[in-house]
């Protein structure tokens, strides 16, 4: 028998688990969907549904207004830390 | 009807808690002239900022949540701009026209 790489299904996160806060306040769960440089990951690599990233997009999007998360990882403190 | 908002205020590290109170009280007060009224008042501490904002790398989030007319909320953030110590702010309406328990 051939080996056939099956991915794993890929699922919404935020329809999965209804509690899964999905808000500007919560830059912890954000984070997961944006890059280590701060971009903000496709949904057809993370999975999530249409209705959920627009809302995601909007609320990272308020996250970093509100300096809870970097825009760019050339500006975060964090990032800075390390390399120094 | 009124509706539902929050502000998130992002207040410099320098400020004492008396000036923070002091900000705080006036905004309320804000909230109330106008016929609203301030459902929470959460303070999230100190926190590590994530990018420098006027060089500073830590501030003080408290967020405010209030049910009022639109033009309250106007007038709040004319006053958080004209206010000392205030890096950043934003404001989100939360739900549509909510009722306001009456208090007696």
């Amino acid at each position: 028998m051939a080996f056939k790489f099956t991915p794993r299904k890929k699922f919404c996160r935020f329809c999965a688990d209804k509690n899964l806060p999905l808000d500007y306040k919560h830059p912890e769960v954000l984070q997961d969907f944006v890059t280590e440089r701060g971009k903000i990951i496709a949904r057809r690599i993370t999975g999530t549904c249409a209705k959920h990233q627009r809302k995601l997009t909007r609320e990272i999007k308020r996250s970093r207004q509100m300096a809870l998360m970097y825009y760019s990882a050339v500006h975060s403190t964090t990032v800075k830390k390390k390399t120094i | 009807m009124p509706n539902k908002y929050e502000t998130l205020i992002l207040f410099s590290p320098d400020l004492t808690t008396e000036d923070r109170q002091q900000i705080m009280d006036r905004l309320s007060g804000v909230v109330s002239q106008y016929d609203g009224q301030v459902l929470e008042v959460d303070d999230w501490g100190m926190k590590e900022l994530a990018y420098g904002v006027n060089k500073y790398h830590r501030g003080r989030y408290v967020r405010l949540e209030y049910g009022s007319e639109g033009d309250a909320v106007a007038e709040l953030e004319r006053r958080i701009r004209i206010a000392e110590g205030i890096l950043k702010f934003i404001t989100v309406k939360l739900e549509d026209d909510i009722q306001l328990v009456q208090e007696a």
